[in-house]
């Protein structure tokens, strides 16, 4: 038997369950359009912060869902469950130091990333909505900094969340209705305790999954930018339209193109 | 105009496409490499932050860990809603929003800082794209951008840096400086033992967590000053059911004192009624 026959058979096997997938939703021609698309040949190592983001909120979810297996969103127990999680459970220090630390690293995260793609000017034409979608998720991360933070019901924690909700209280209109609404009560207490736990793990966390699948979609869909300063940038000024030569560029000198080759433009 | 900066735009989209179809490498292997790379680098410097974290925290008689290591204890004690001793401060990144506010004083100018700033803050990020026009992405070329972001980088860093040094007034600190004779020399109360009792109680129950006293305490929380608070005439009567529950006189977000016991609340009422204000000293005299 021929070992191309063979192979071809072999490969016909492996390939049923994907092309049986493909065939009934599309799905691995969108993961070979993500995976497979080109990216720019000049990309550098600040492009990958936005994918370092996303693996720290990856260590926030997997940390945030072993956690509230163990994690009592009541007052009375609530203390007692995290000094729990952290003497007792196995290797329950490291979750939870892990989803203590990984919240500041996604954050100084978020902002670095954000500071590479104002440098890169990658916030204009045409990727203006993936800029408010970024903007957007550094609000909705931080709202989860602040709800996260009560959770352990430490005296930090306590009195962290009455200077934060009485800051909201003196917004003007919607202010006292909003502190009214956290606090949910007279004080400070079992309401407020589950409506942050709530919010932190149930409302925000969908919120940053739908904003990120967004973000992600349109990088995809429009591209990643060159560095601007790069000489083989995609998207550079093409020489023919720099001068009269046109594609001729080179037997023909232009002395307004000499002038620009001297700035360094070309 | 306009017309032509999205002609130009547009043209130069189609040559980014162009140039990455014809000279770009695929994303998966080459890009993804160094996402991952990075990836890893990040998740092992979140793993290392709770190594140090943890191992470096030390055990006190009350429990394990409540003594800071180099990045804190493991947590503080649990909440205490009538504590004595707690300096309210929000976690590192909400720094610069909270000194932000102990610039501003209440009540005149606070809606600036809580409001005003952040609110216009944030609009400004979000529109960025939409009033930074230009096509020009080389950083060189946009000087204005370039010293914003540098301006805003400082002032982000020198806020976070204020609000992780500042000290607020603490109980202790007030009673042991000699704060309260003061109070009662410039209040008039110094032949009141009561007052005075109830002077110390105010300090060191955490009255100014909340509010301000002759200058003194946290002005953030838009609770009202109380260095004129007796000047009303409303009586210690008065204050004494008002701090045993606020909720009674509308006040949903003050914390009930009862748990001070009823001496304890009548020297505070006490203290509460004899503070008149700036030079009532002078003119009962």
């Amino acid at each position: 038997m021929p070992k191309s026959a063979r192979r071809k058979q072999i490969e016909a096997v492996a390939l049923y369950p994907l092309d049986w997938v493909e065939e009934r939703s599309g799905l691995v021609g969108y993961t070979k359009w993500f995976l497979f698309r080109k990216v720019p040949r000049d990309i550098n190592w600040m492009q990958t912060l936005g994918s370092a983001t996303l693996t720290a909120f990856i260590v926030q979810a997997v940390t945030g869902v072993i956690l509230a297996m163990y994690y009592k969103p009541d007052p009375d127990r609530a203390y007692e469950s995290v000094v729990k999680i952290t003497d007792e459970v196995t290797l329950g220090w490291l979750v939870r130091g892990m989803h203590k630390w990984g919240a500041s690293v996604f954050i100084i995260l978020m902002f670095l990333h954000m500071g590479r793609v104002f440098l890169f000017g990658a916030y204009k034409y045409p990727r203006e909505l993936n800029w408010i979608l970024g903007v957007l998720l550094l609000v909705t991360g931080m709202a989860e900094g602040f709800t996260g933070y009560l959770l352990p019901w430490d005296q930090t924690a306590y009195w962290a969340t009455v200077v934060g909700i009485n800051i909201n209280a003196t917004g003007p209109f919607v202010g006292p209705f909003l502190a009214q609404f956290l606090q949910g009560g007279l004080a400070i207490g079992p309401d407020t305790l589950s409506k942050f736990y709530s919010l932190h793990m149930l409302v925000l966390p969908g919120a940053i999954m739908g904003l990120i699948g967004l973000h992600i979609y349109l990088v995809t869909r429009l591209g990643v930018t060159s560095p601007p300063w790069s000489s083989v940038a995609a998207g550079r000024p093409r020489p023919e339209e720099n001068g009269p030569g046109g594609g001729r560029r080179g037997l023909i000198r232009d002395p307004a193109e000499l002038e620009q080759a001297e700035e360094g433009e070309l | 105009m306009a017309s032509k900066l999205q002609a130009r735009r547009r043209e130069e989209f189609k040559r980014y496409k162009e140039d990455t179809q014809r000279e770009g490498k695929p994303f998966f292997p080459y890009a993804i490499y160094h996402d991952t790379v990075m990836s890893v680098v990040t998740v092992g410097v979140i793993i290392g932050l709770s190594f140090v974290w943890y191992f470096t925290a030390d055990d006190t008689p009350q429990g394990d860990g409540l003594e800071a290591g180099v990045l804190g204890p493991w947590y503080a004690d649990k909440a205490d809603p009538g504590t004595t001793q707690f300096v309210p401060r929000p976690d590192w990144f909400f720094y610069f929003l909270f000194y932000l506010l102990r610039i501003f004083k209440w009540p005149e100018t606070v809606l600036l800082g809580t409001v005003g700033i952040p609110t216009i803050c944030l609009v400004l990020l979000l529109a960025l794209p939409f009033y930074d026009r230009s096509p020009e992405r080389r950083p060189l070329r946009r000087p204005v951008a370039m010293v914003a972001a540098i301006l805003t980088v400082i002032s982000m860093g020198v806020l976070t840096w204020k609000g992780a040094t500042a000290q607020e007034a603490l109980g202790s600190e007030i009673i042991a400086s000699g704060e309260i004779e003061q109070w009662a020399a410039e209040q008039g109360f110094s032949d009141s033992r009561e007052a005075i009792d109830g002077a110390s109680l105010f300090a060191q129950t955490g009255c100014l967590n909340c509010h301000v006293y002759l200058g003194i305490g946290n002005a953030n929380l838009g609770a009202p000053e109380l260095s004129e608070v007796g000047a009303t005439g409303r009586g210690a009567d008065y204050f004494k059911s008002y701090v045993a529950n606020p909720a009674q006189f509308g006040n949903n977000v003050m914390i009930s004192y009862s748990y001070l016991g009823d001496e304890n609340l009548g020297k505070l009422a006490a203290f509460l009624d004899a503070s008149k204000g700036h030079g009532a000293a002078a003119e009962g005299g």
